[in-house]
């Protein structure tokens, strides 16, 4: 079945910066399509999985993590120029992710309340998305990716087609599953209506609501959402902290929790 | 108050009694026929449509309490199995499966699509409300019902076994009264239940729901029983109070497409879709491709989505509906109007679950109030009784002047009049006969201090006997009726007459009206247009509406002589003099029909409402109070609904040929 020569493999690199590896645990947790993948493209660095190292040029480059330190900005430009395509993954590389929760807050008190030597510690006052640095081909949302989207995107890369990633409410698939409303039936505050979808509504399968982790969708009303979950009774920080998750950097989340804190100032 | 009919013996010689107790006899009996059960059951906090094993998996004791974006189990002072309404499934999980494969394809070897054949085992729906019914038949039409067909629907609908339950209480979000779904189930089922007391009163409604019934531990039910379950179903009819005034609402809604509130309820719309998914009849889906690395084998599965999805009408070059406000008039207009167009009914059945379902609360039944209210009758009600309003009655006035107008028409002037008519408003027309001729409808072209008058054409017999009368002769007068023109609604707005040929006689009043308060308005205009020059009607005031300040006139005709220094060609050409903000013009327009419609026609393409353009139809009329049924347009009595209407109560009855 592997007919595919080996020299024409893509050279596939997966590269982190401030993340928890999560996502590229991801890639390694594709237990039943790892042989194939391995199989069809050539992934020439990876240091999750070996560390065997190989500069570029890259036909894929898989990026996790946030720009969080001065250092990350000019290897990301690095990066960039050494890749053909360039795909973020997870909502640290798409949104910031939950570093990016400091953009709010002072910088320095955090450094000097967390580290005995906060000198030593070289951080940026930010934690921003790869797009804010350089052009992202692709991204894959979710915290940490799913599966799913992963195997499609590399099939569509083999294929020759678009990768059929849906940007959708989570809504749409609790409704598909069979779900119940979590908001409506429970009073839950739920992230779905505006999140877009890909995990195949993982939370609320499991009677949690869901916590905006894949990041807000196209056109995502934020503002009217705020504006219901505050009518549902919820003080303003609450509501705050609600959006303030993995992806709370992104717009227009930012935009609500800006908004939110500055009624609570 | 209501009184209990005894049921008739036809129809109490088909009706059981099953009592509460013995109701999982009923699930054996269609599990022992081969079926799986699909019913009422609690998970996740609501009750949702699952696969049955035993009346133990049924709701007893429950109800769900209801409001826009909101749902709550409660439970029940009784052990009811079917005292809720409709929860977050509808049926059409079932018939219509949220993920379907519907192609698979390869290039192994050799290349084809492979279409799979419709697996759909028997099964047997229960507790099937009739507006869900009513849903089902609606995804009969929209998937049966044309030229192409869903053939997995087909046998999915085939091999559903239809158990009906009669709804005995209602939610604040259901509305089937109004959309004509409910409560009461009318057909469509294999068995029908109404659940009392003790138990419920059950009916077969085919062979193979009467196999089923035969096999029950059934008895007669008894006159009372029989009784109880007519009243509990017509409880719930009063429970839901006044049905929404639903006439007319594919039309209202196809005149509002430029409402403001589209933006304003998209502004609250967070677009997630439930409403979509949660609706028993909505059927969108998108195709979704899977396939193996290399792509030598696929899948093709379909998906239901929504029309609030971003992508749902992108094409290459863009996106056909880039807003929300695009998305939910689609929507909205969809379900409530197009479908009308496209599958003959409405695609609402007012299950309400859009309602509960929306996390921000949307409430259609208050969109559609604020975006496409009711038509109130056109003008408030006539300020002034008619006199001699039945058919043989009449009120004598007497001729005083008459003045040809034209070769064929000439304006009389009654005096003598009851006073009645003097009260009456421009705009509204009289009955007027003479011994031997029937009575003819004539607007009031022109109201006087101590009478009116009427400027007639001498085209049949009675209208030729009255301009042959002389000063002094007697007439019968009925009136005044019917609607007149909104005057004061246009005040601060540019008041625009047109008139064609003779329709400026029911202009004449309105006109006058205008110029007596002309400060009242941003401007006033009249544009007239004749065949010729010697068509006019009113050349005297004509000319001194033209010298004066008050109105500004223009004046056409379609072809002159020499002699004629004024303008030529139909009077839409006039238009291009209106340098107004049309969105500020009230206009009123009367003609012949083809005028009338060129000229809304251009009056809509600079931009003037279609609720500010008023017409006055013309049709045949012999009572002129709305018993004859000759000038019956749709809906409306011209007569008495109008003359005088509004373009956007007509909808596309106006312009249409045949009606």
């Amino acid at each position: 079945m592997a007919t595919t020569g080996r020299t024409a493999r893509p050279r596939v690199a997966v590269a982190k910066f401030a993340s928890c590896d999560g996502c590229q645990l991801t890639i390694l947790d594709l237990e039943d399509e790892l042989l194939e993948i391995v199989s069809r493209f050539d992934i020439v660095e990876f240091p999750e999985a070996t560390s065997r190292r190989s500069p570029g040029p890259y036909d894929i480059v898989f990026v996790e993590g946030s720009i969080s330190a001065p250092e990350h900005i000019d290897q990301i430009k690095e990066l960039r120029k050494q890749a053909r395509v360039l795909v973020t993954i997870g909502a640290c590389a798409t949104a910031g992710g939950i570093q990016a929760l400091r953009n709010w807050a002072d910088h320095d008190a955090y450094r000097a309340a967390v580290y005995a030597h906060p000198e030593w510690i070289e951080s940026l006052a930010t934690a921003t998305p790869v797009a804010e640095h350089v052009k992202v081909d692709a991204e894959l949302r979710g915290c940490p990716i799913d599966p799913g989207q992963l195997t499609e995107l590399l099939t569509a890369v083999l294929v020759g087609r678009r990768p059929q990633i849906r940007d959708e409410a989570v809504c749409r698939e609790c409704k598909r599953k069979g779900i119940v409303c979590l908001v409506v039936a429970s009073g839950e505050a739920c992230m779905g209506p505006v999140t877009t979808s890909g995990c195949n509504a993982l939370c609320p399968t499991y009677d949690r609501g869901c916590y905006g982790c894949f990041g807000p969708r196209a056109n995502a009303n934020a503002k009217s959402w705020s504006a219901g979950l505050l009518k549902s009774g919820r003080p303003p920080e609450e509501v705050r902290r609600i959006f303030a998750g993995f992806t709370g950097y992104a717009e227009p989340f930012r935009s609500v929790i800006t908004e939110l804190g500055k009624a609570k100032g | 108050m209501i009184t209990t009919p005894a049921p008739s013996h036809a129809a109490a010689a088909r009706q059981w009694f099953l009592a509460r107790a013995d109701l999982g006899a009923l699930i054996d009996g269609l599990r022992d026929s081969g079926r799986r059960v699909i019913g009422p059951t609690i998970r996740e906090n609501a009750i949702v449509y699952d696969e049955i094993q035993s009346a133990a998996d049924l709701p007893a004791g429950w109800r769900d309490e209801q409001a826009a974006g909101r749902y709550r189990l409660e439970r029940r002072a009784d052990e009811r199995v079917f005292g809720y309404t409709v929860g977050p499934t509808s049926w059409k999980r079932f018939t219509f499966p949220p993920n379907l494969p519907i192609a698979s394809a390869h290039r192994t070897g050799s290349f084809g699509f492979e279409q799979p054949t419709p697996d759909a085992p028997p099964v047997a729906f229960l507790g099937v409300r009739a507006c869900e019914i009513a849903a089902l038949e609606i995804q009969d039409r929209v998937f049966l019902g044309g030229q192409f067909t869903d053939e997995d629907f087909r046998a999915r609908r085939a091999a559903a076994f239809i158990v009906a339950v009669q709804c005995t209480t209602s939610s604040s979000t259901c509305f089937c009264t109004s959309m004509g779904t409910g409560p009461e189930v009318h057909g469509g089922y294999d068995i029908l239940m109404t659940e009392i007391d003790e138990g419920f009163v059950v009916h077969a409604g085919s062979p193979e729901g009467a196999a089923i019934v035969a096999k029950l531990p059934t008895r007669r039910p008894s006159h009372a029983e029989a009784g109880a379950a007519v009243d509990n179903v017509e409880s719930v009819r009063t429970q839901m109070g006044e049905p929404l005034p639903m006439a007319g609402i594919n039309e209202r809604l196809k005149l509002q497409l430029d409402h403001p509130r589209w933006a304003m309820v998209a502004d609250r719309c967070v677009e997630c879709g439930n409403c979509t998914m949660s609706c028993p009849t909505c059927f969108c889906t998108s195709v979704v491709e899977r396939s193996d690395m290399e792509g030598r084998r696929s899948t093709t599965e379909r998906q239901w989505d929504s029309c609030f999805d971003v992508a749902f009408a992108k094409v290459a070059g863009g996106d056909f509906r880039s807003r929300p406000r695009d998305r939910y008039r689609q929507w909205l207009t969809h379900k409530f109007s197009t479908w009308f167009d496209q599958f003959g009914s409405s695609g609402c059945v007012g299950c309400g679950r859009c309602i509960t379902w929306c996390p921000v609360a949307i409430d259609v039944r208050e969109e559609l109030a604020a975006i496409a209210p009711p038509i109130a009758p056109v003008i408030r009600p006539v300020a002034v009784e008619p006199v001699a309003a039945s058919p043989g009655s009449y009120s004598i006035a007497r001729v005083a002047t008459i003045r040809p107008e034209t070769e064929d028409t000439s304006t009389l002037t009654l005096t003598d009049v009851d006073p009645a008519f003097l009260a009456g408003r421009p705009g509204q027309f009289v009955m007027i006969a003479l011994p031997a001729f029937p009575a003819v409808p004539i607007s009031i072209s022109r109201f006087r201090a101590n009478g009116i008058d009427l400027t007639i054409r001498a085209v049949g017999p009675t209208s030729t006997a009255l301009t042959n009368l002389h000063p002094g002769a007697k007439v019968g007068l009925r009136g005044p009726l019917g609607t007149f023109w909104p005057v004061e609604e246009a005040y601060g707005r540019h008041a625009v007459v047109v008139a064609g040929g003779v329709g400026l006689s029911p202009l004449h009043g309105l006109v006058d009206a205008l110029v007596a308060n002309h400060d009242r308005f941003e401007s006033v205009s009249l544009f007239y247009g004749s065949r010729t020059p010697e068509d006019q009607l009113f050349r005297d005031d004509l000319a001194a509406w033209s010298t004066g300040k008050a109105i500004d006139v223009a004046i056409t005709v379609d072809r002159a002589g020499p002699e004629w220094k004024g303008r030529v060609g139909v009077v839409t050409t006039l238009f291009d003099m209106i340098s107004w903000d049309c969105t500020k013009v009230t206009a009123f327009v009367v003609g012949p029909e083809r005028m009338m419609q060129a000229s809304v026609q251009g009056l809509i393409s600079k931009g003037v409402p279609a609720d500010r353009i008023c017409v006055s139809m013309e049709r045949h009329m012999e009572c002129g109070i709305g018993l004859c049924g000759h000038c019956q347009m749709g809906g409306r009595f011209v007569c008495k609904d109008g003359p005088v209407f509004r373009l956007n109560e007509l909808g596309d009855l106006f312009n249409r040929e045949g009606i």
